[in-house]
């Protein structure tokens, strides 16, 4: 009989595992070593459909056998809706929601490549687009998130996928504003200033 | 009564209706919604994916101005808005120096007592004090509709303390029944409609929402009712994609619960700016109107 997709076999070295372990509990708050593998979580994910063999509580067993290759590039961190439901239904509550929040900005930091750009595009560029004027302008936040999905399905020749975007976001454009829910006008805040000082101080205490 | 209003930034947006409706009726409520001056973007939950110090400094502006302006109450409509600023509302509390560290570079610091409160929260209030059942002036008894909460009312990324049942919440069955409609029940209340992945992760998105179209419609529900403009966005603006992509045949109208107040109410769909959902809405309500004119 054909094998269904199992994770691989990893050998337990403490010296690899504790470093991962460690980063990401501290970062995410979440007590990954008291996951027992009941698989709560698992049952209740939205997107386990989507994620193949990687559920909740199987990311959890990669980070604290300290494959960190693996964790960092998955399709639960990428595709998680952050919905949190993996949390409140734990029974050592462990937030999986905030673990792939964790690996993602871990991602980032070491520079590996996401598994799914588009998810990283988004957050960037809205975080970005509400810290540039304070408040979020929706056009414009769409707009350079499209062109940088734009540019990365250039550099892979994904001419398909260009054509389907276009067409999907012109559709949608076109259907929001016949009820008057696209807004060309730009909208900001004077906070953006306070903002922004708060941000350069968050990069330079990574840095640090 | 006046208390703090913080809309977000896709109610002055693509959600302005549920703006219009929100501050239409609670005026009618005999509450006073004041927008807090200059507030900013809360970072949704694109900023705690992105720098966890800057998704708490975000929200906390706005709780420094609504404190610091004398508000002892602010009510945020949108869900996510809610959920971000209740949370690092949660945080500061529990970490004194992280609230230092914010409150440095803050005009209007942050002192800490503010009542951050969804739109439910608020409406319960009228609920309770009979306010809301003086008002109800139609009743809308063929109106089946499913209560949608999504993620962010009752499922936080931190401990805070959870207004409603977290599996079951009960707040807008609660409201409804006010206003003489009984909503079903159904499996897909808490269930996540995807949210941004609408735009990143489509596929994946369309999937989990077709679940939550399947169930309401196998429940013989006629419509939605929804407090987070992003599900209802998605919902409404997507309806015509999953159902086709699903074989699925019925369209639901996907209400915001003010919506429904202020009908009941007697405030017209006009006003409440019924004709700019996705799918058509109005078509509903004036079968529903007729009903009640006949009857």
């Amino acid at each position: 009989m054909e094998q269904t997709a199992k994770a691989p076999v990893l050998e337990f070295k403490p010296e690899i595992a504790n470093p991962l372990v460690q980063e990401v509990m501290e970062r995410s708050g979440q007590p990954l070593v008291a996951c027992y593998q009941c698989r709560r979580c698992a049952a209740g994910c939205p997107v386990g459909e989507e994620t193949g063999y990687i559920t909740p509580d199987r990311l959890i067993r990669i980070i604290n056998l300290g494959d960190r290759e693996k964790a960092l590039s998955n399709a639960l961190v990428w595709q998680c809706v952050s919905c949190y439901t993996c949390g409140t239904r734990c029974p050592n509550e462990i937030m999986t929601g905030r673990i792939t929040e964790t690996l993602k900005k871990m991602a980032k930091e070491t520079h590996v490549e996401p598994l799914k750009p588009k998810v990283a595009f988004f957050h960037d560029t809205f975080v970005k687009s509400g810290l540039r004027w304070g408040r979020l302008n929706e056009g414009e936040f769409v707009s350079f998130y499209e062109l940088k999905n734009f540019f990365k399905d250039l550099s892979r020749f994904k001419f398909k996928a260009i054509y389907e975007e276009i067409v999907s976001q012109i559709k949608l454009a076109l259907s929001m504003m016949g009820r008057k829910r696209l807004h060309f006008g730009v909208q900001s805040s004077k906070g953006r200033k306070e903002l922004n000082r708060l941000f350069k101080k968050s990069k330079a205490k990574k840095q640090a | 009564m006046e208390i703090a209003y913080y809309p977000g930034c896709t109610l002055q947006q693509s959600s302005s209706l549920y703006d219009v409706q929100s501050q239409r009726v609670f005026k009618e409520l005999g509450i006073i919604l004041k927008e807090i001056e200059d507030w900013n973007c809360c970072g949704a939950t694109s900023a705690g994916k992105y720098d966890d110090f800057i998704a708490i400094a975000m929200p906390s502006r706005n709780i420094g101005i609504a404190e610091q302006d004398g508000y002892s109450e602010m009510v945020i409509p949108c869900s996510a808005c809610y959920s971000r600023t209740l949370v690092a509302q949660q945080r500061l509390a529990d970490d004194p120096a992280l609230k230092d560290e914010i409150n440095a570079e803050l005009t209007k610091k942050v002192k800490g007592g503010l009542k951050v409160s969804s739109i439910l929260e608020v409406l319960l209030t009228t609920v309770e004090s009979g306010m809301l059942a003086d008002k109800v002036v139609k009743k809308y008894k063929n109106l089946k509709p499913v209560c949608y909460y999504g993620c962010m009312m009752t499922r936080f990324p931190y401990g805070v303390p959870v207004p409603d049942d977290v599996e079951n919440p009960q707040g807008m069955e609660t409201i409804l029944k006010t206003l003489g409609i009984k909503a079903l029940d159904w499996n897909y209340k808490t269930d996540c409609c995807g949210a941004s992945a609408a735009i990143n992760d489509h596929d994946t998105s369309i999937n989990l929402m077709a679940k939550i179209m399947q169930d309401a419609i196998a429940r013989g529900a006629n419509c939605f009712v929804v407090t987070c403009p992003m599900c209802q966005l998605n919902l409404d603006a997507y309806q015509d994609e999953i159902c086709k992509k699903h074989e699925i045949q019925e369209r639901l109208p996907v209400f915001f619960i003010t919506e429904l107040v202020g009908l009941a109410m007697g405030l017209s769909p006009k006003e409440l700016q019924v004709d700019r959902h996705f799918v058509d809405s109005v078509s509903l309500v004036q079968e529903l109107d007729k009903e009640l004119e006949a009857a």
